[in-house]
């Protein structure tokens, strides 16, 4: 720690502090363009200028200097930093001078206007009046894309997209070409930016030069009634701030979490909110002589009812979706079993996990990938399935190269990976030790496994979890060889609903059939009722002649097929828990009032068990909670990861089932990063996405 | 008389004389109800002038035919009778007020002979149909079954009742002065002299004719006097339910009354059709002329009343009426009636 | 002698009769009323009457959709949706003023930086129904155009305060 004086005020703050950090943790604010916590420091945007005593006579960028690196005063003193002299004011009056010399007065026009930095620090350092009478620069727009509008002219060479895009999103298409006034930002060949994440630069930009395409034109910030919520695109429960006007939303942005999302998020988080607004079931519908004909939430109640109480509890089934928070989650549980039936299943892909809790937790947490130094990823392809993750991992590539091997198809992820095939048999060679890779891992203090869905559901799955675990444990990622309190066993999820449906037992009783297991007997006619909470990525041509309840948010696969249609809430229609794939327990909170007649998802499993005569025993949302916790006690701790689970054997030895893995090639469970669910799939701005980053290598190859 | 003549040979006498006076009597009353509209034009004319306003001017040249608009108005009205009113009472009542305003004009000299019914008991004639006059205020007011009308119709007949006392005792002095219950025989009465000199004005009873004025102003409830109207306490007093063609009626009856009081100035103090001076040339224009000359004379000293004075409390009314009026036309009644004596001139 | 005099004045009607000579001065004095539907007063070139949006000489409106008359007034009586025009042009798909909210403030013709929404010099628009109050971008531009010279020349006129 190192002792400095700003403005007057001593602090203690890390050597290897900037000045600017420095300044901010002795609560001054500096004024910034280029520098952000997150990117590597540029210095070019000269706002943060400060009078250093004993330094070059003149303002230094407090960005770009240590606080170690900084001389004493004579007599041991420590360093001096002053922010607000004369000569500070006048620099950064300077500056902005400069950097408003070019930029186009077109603030009324500017989608960044109201939240826009270089708008807010104008009205502290600017002057109202130009010195100059000279023609301004004009620059062309560049294309980035569907998603990022540009206004080149605005563009002030913060450089903070291009480092983002170098070093975050690990994809090097935006640079800068040209030096002095004739720089400009651009992405080389005028093509989309090729990242989940590209979105981001939106918010980086700290002037309007980057804007949301989607969002063009369409609000002011100061319109908008701002929501802290949570994402349910995939299982990170990335924090986010939804923003809306009157009933609808309008754009998403990012919260800073650091254990989570840091302050990103994925460009489908960010872009899926037009899907909320198409596609919407706003009222109930009953199939009536093979069509879905309009109803009252009465009329499909009764239908239900009359369904329910004449079928066996054998024959009934439930399956949840992707999307769903916990509490429609537990209450569609309490009142199947009430009902006595067993067939229950949140595993839409069929993964083959359940059981103990680490068994399906991403122990190492988010934030813990940090700290691996060498990782193998089984079967995921985590750039689709957790962008973020990837983001982490690449985060941590980038800071100590650490080794990254896979298995599975080749993927390019935006680090180097050493690939060791796509075969899995190859995990038992692993796991005792027969293969190269195993050194590397062993040898490793804080060793990470990344198992994804795409491996689990397959129909050998369970085996290759429970070869996953066996290596675990061989190579000192869970066992005692490991770090103290290090558990590199993780399995990677990406459905938002799993983790907590999970948790909360939503999974096939004694003599209760599976995903599989319901698909079969409905299509063999052993199952006659099926209930689908937000469940659209199954094969619902196998529904056979079975009695199709949906009830979710979007006319989608589950809807065309269903016979009772329940319209419910989306995850920015209502108040609800995310379980993260870490085990972080999330609240997300109620943005928008759902559309037309649909309501809550948990009230309508509610009001249905009102229907048939045997009430859930919770008839508000505390209550509901409150018997959540009762069952589930570890839902009561929010915004926590579950602790890890230690090197319990007789845990980690009933992990998957023992069993032949097969030889086949893996194909990964996302073939579309942005038509995952039924939202995306309502989305325009994702469909467009789809076609450009996903479709087009396709079309271009049949050419 | 012409088509009386020119009937009786046709139709014989009964019926000559049904239809000549029918035909006269409707002829005299739209002449009336005309001159009417113009008063009440001049009336907000002459209101707005003082007020250095132009008055109603877009209708017709300078607003020749506001009233005749406002008539159309009011007729194609809804009219609208409260629930809770006596609608047969609620009805009677502005038709009582027209009819009886109109009644009186029976007597009315306009000029020499022109009079339907030249009865010996004119003045008493008047001086009933205008006391009946406040039935149809009272009326108003009880039917409308609200607050307002009922207080401003009370208001209406104690003031009324006030006023008609001083208005008796002015209308004795007038009697004893010209010997006569005849209202052509108290025009005539003023003849002679050669001129204005003669009339009633410029005798002992000009402090009476002041009081007939005032009393006058009182008893049609025109401002300062407009108590039962009241605008700014009771709305407009026992009008308030009222509206289109009972309101109109009203209205016309409460300038029917008006002008009727107009012209009985102008027949107790102002010579009545005389003209000013009874030289050829002005003897030569008919009578009728310098009646209705004399009438609008006299109306645009009401007119500008309203405008100048401002309007009385209640106690001042009464305190006007019963403290002031009354002993002073009694002590008047007492002085002419001792001139005459004194100076042995009474006439008859 | 007070009583007296108060008496003798008004037994001989000196208050009615000093009355009677001021009125028939005022009577007769020129009359302060204009005739209003075919006179009227002067109106200052800052008058807030109608409001009305401009569009430039070739025709192009003015309006930008930058929502700062929106978010100034201080009656909500403004709402406006945006969206990028065919040729990329920010431009309001709807805008909308409900004159029964508006208080003529003028803050909306300050706040806007192209002088797009003016409150122009008509102050005849009284109307029938409620419903016709409730001005669109259609109404507002049809104001403008109609209203261009007077709005212009007041413009130039207060130009110099401004």
């Amino acid at each position: 720690m190192t002792k400095i004086i700003i403005d007057g005020q001593e602090i203690d703050v890390p050597g290897e502090y900037s000045l600017l950090q420095a300044c901010e943790a002795a609560g001054v604010e500096v004024p910034r363009f280029c520098f952000h916590e997150r990117l590597s420091i540029a210095g070019n945007c000269r706002m943060c200028l400060v009078e250093v005593k004993g330094g070059p006579p003149k303002p230094v960028a407090s960005c770009a200097q240590q606080v170690r690196d900084q001389r004493p005063g004579p007599n041991g003193e420590p360093p001096v930093v002053i922010t607000n002299s004369p000569m500070v004011k006048k620099a950064r009056e300077g500056v902005m001078e400069f950097l408003l010399l070019n930029h186009p007065l077109d603030c009324p026009i500017c989608d960044q206007g109201g939240e826009c930095d270089l708008q807010d620090q104008a009205m502290g350092y600017g002057i109202d009046e130009a010195r100059t009478r000279e023609y301004r620069r004009g620059v062309t727009d560049k294309y980035m894309g569907p998603l990022v509008k540009t206004q080149m002219t605005r563009c002030i060479h913060c450089t903070r997209c291009i480092r983002f895009s170098a070093e975050v999103a690990g994809v090097d298409e935006i640079g800068a070409i040209g030096r002095g006034e004739d720089m400009e930002i651009t992405t080389y060949l005028e093509k989309a930016v090729t990242s989940e994440l590209s979105a981001n630069i939106i918010d980086l930009c700290p002037v309007g030069a980057l804007t949301s395409k989607p969002y063009a034109f369409n609000a002011r910030p100061w319109e908008l009634r701002k929501t802290e919520s949570i994402d349910a695109m995939d299982a990170l429960g990335a924090n986010i701030r939804i923003d809306s006007r009157g009933a609808e939303v309008l754009r998403v942005l990012p919260r800073v979490n650091d254990d989570v999302n840091e302050e990103w998020i994925s460009d489908k988080t960010r872009f899926v909110v037009d899907g909320l607004g198409r596609q919407r079931l706003d009222k109930p519908y009953v199939r009536r002589d093979g069509k879905l004909k309009p109803a009252t939430w009465q009329e499909a109640f009764d239908a239900i009812a009359d369904r329910i109480k004449t079928t066996k509890p054998e024959a009934m089934a439930a399956i949840v979706g992707d999307l769903v928070s916990v509490e429609p989650v537990k209450a569609l549980k309490d009142l199947m079993t009430s009902l006595g039936v067993a067939s229950l299943d949140c595993r839409q892909d069929g993964a083959k996990i359940g059981g103990a809790r680490a068994s399906y937790l991403f122990n190492s947490t988010i934030a813990g990938i940090e700290e691996a130094d060498a990782i193998l990823l089984v079967g995921t392809n985590p750039r689709w399935e957790a962008p973020l993750i990837n983001a982490r991992i690449r985060k941590t590539w980038l800071r100590s190269g650490l080794p990254v091997a896979r298995i599975g198809a080749p993927v390019d992820l935006t680090y180097d990976v050493r690939e060791l095939g796509e075969d899995f048999s190859i995990l038992s060679g692993l796991a005792d030790g027969s293969h190269d890779a195993f050194q590397i891992l062993k040898d490793a203090k804080r060793p990470l496994l990344i198992v994804g869905m795409s491996a689990l559901s397959r129909p050998d799955g369970a085996a290759i979890l429970a070869a996953c675990a066996r290596l675990a444990g061989a190579t000192g990622m869970i066992g005692p060889e490991g770090a103290e309190g290090w558990c590199g066993f993780n399995v990677l999820h990406s459905a938002a609903a799993r983790v907590g449906a999970l948790d909360i037992g939503f999974l096939p009783g004694a003599g209760g059939r599976d995903v599989a297991g319901i698909l079969d007997g409905a299509s063999k006619g052993e199952v006659e009722l099926v209930w689908l909470l937000g469940a659209d990525e199954i094969d619902t041509a196998k529904l056979g002649n079975a009695f199709v309840i949906y009830q979710g948010s979007h006319g989608d696969a589950g809807a065309h097929r269903a016979d009772v249609i329940l319209p419910g809430a989306a995850y920015t229609e209502e108040d609800g828990i995310f379980v993260n794939l870490e085990g972080r327990v999330q609240a997300a909170n109620r943005a928008v009032f759902p559309p037309g007649e649909a309501r809550e998802n948990w009230k309508i499993v509610r009001a249905v068990s009102g229907v048939l005569g045997q009430p859930l025993p919770y008839d508000d949302l505390k209550a509901l909670r409150a018997k959540l916790v009762a069952d589930v006690p570890h839902l009561a701790t929010f915004d926590a990861p579950a602790g890890s689970p230690g090197a319990d054997a007789a845990l980690w030895g009933n992990v998957g089932a023992a069993g032949p893995i097969g030889g086949a090639p893996l194909a990964y469970a996302i073939d579309d990063f942005y038509l995952t669910n039924p939202i995306a799939r309502a989305s325009r701005t994702m469909a467009e996405c789809s076609k450009l980053y996903v479709k087009r290598p396709l079309a271009v190859a049949a050419e | 008389m012409l088509l009386y003549s020119s009937l009786q040979n046709w139709l014989g006498n009964e019926w000559a004389w049904l239809i000549s006076n029918v035909v006269s009597i409707l002829l005299f009353i739209v002449v009336l109800l005309v001159m009417i509209a113009y008063i009440l034009l001049a009336d907000r004319k002459i209101w707005a002038a003082v007020m250095i306003r132009r008055g109603p001017n877009v209708v017709g040249a300078f607003g020749l035919l506001q009233s005749f608009a406002d008539l159309l108005k009011f007729v194609f009205k809804e009219s609208v009778i409260p629930a809770g009113a006596n609608k047969v009472v609620f009805l009677l009542a502005p038709l009582i007020t027209v009819t009886l305003a109109l009644g009186a004009w029976a007597v009315v000299p306009v000029d020499e002979g022109w009079v339907f019914a030249d009865v010996n008991v004119g003045v008493l004639y008047i001086f009933a149909i205008s006391s009946l006059g406040v039935y149809g205020i009272i009326m108003g007011g009880w039917a409308s079954n609200s607050k307002y009308p009922f207080l401003g119709a009370l208001r209406s007949a104690a003031q009324m009742v006030s006023y008609e006392v001083s208005i008796g005792f002015v209308i004795i002095t007038v009697l004893m002065w010209t010997g006569s219950l005849n209202l052509s025989e108290i025009v005539r009465a003023q003849a002679g002299s050669g001129g204005f000199w003669g009339w009633n004005f410029f005798s002992l009873l000009f402090p009476m004719f002041v009081i007939f004025f005032i009393s006058a102003l009182a008893e049609t409830n025109r401002p300062p006097f407009d108590l039962p109207e009241a605008e700014s306490e009771l709305v407009a007093g026992y009008q308030v339910e009222y509206s289109s063609t009972p309101y109109l009626l009203f209205m016309l009856g409460e300038y029917v009354n008006i002008v009727l009081m107009c012209a009985m100035t102008t027949i107790f103090f102002l010579g009545g059709w005389l003209p000013p001076v009874e030289i050829g040339f002005l003897e030569a224009v008919p009578g009728v002329i310098w009646f209705v000359l004399k009438v609008w004379i006299v109306f645009f000293f009401f007119a500008m009343v309203k405008a100048i004075v401002p309007r009385y409390r209640y106690d001042q009314l009464m305190r006007l009426g019963w403290k002031v009026f009354l002993p002073i036309s009694l002590v008047w009644v007492v002085i002419v009636a001792g001139y005459l004596v004194a100076t042995n001139s009474y006439p008859g | 002698m007070a009583w007296l005099d108060r008496t003798a004045r008004s037994i001989l009607l000196a208050d009615f009769a000093s009355a009677f000579v001021l009125g028939m001065r005022y009577f007769f004095s020129p009359k302060k009323t204009i005739n209003y539907p075919f006179e009227k007063g002067p109106l200052s070139p800052r008058f807030r009457g109608e409001h009305a949006l401009r569009r430039y000489a070739n025709g192009e409106e003015r309006c930008i959709a930058c929502k700062l008359c929106e978010a100034i007034c201080p009656a909500q009586a403004i709402t406006i949706e945006a969206e990028p025009r065919d040729d990329g042009s920010r431009r309001t798909t709807r805008y909308d003023i409900d004159m029964m909210k508006c208080i003529y403030c003028g803050f909306c013709q300050e706040a806007c930086p192209v002088d797009a929404i003016v409150e122009g010099p008509n102050f005849e628009f009284a109307v029938e129904t409620r419903e016709e109050l409730m001005y669109d971008k259609d109404k507002l531009l049809a104001n403008g155009d109609r209203w261009e010279r007077e709005i212009a020349k007041n413009l130039e006129l207060d130009a110099p305060y401004r």
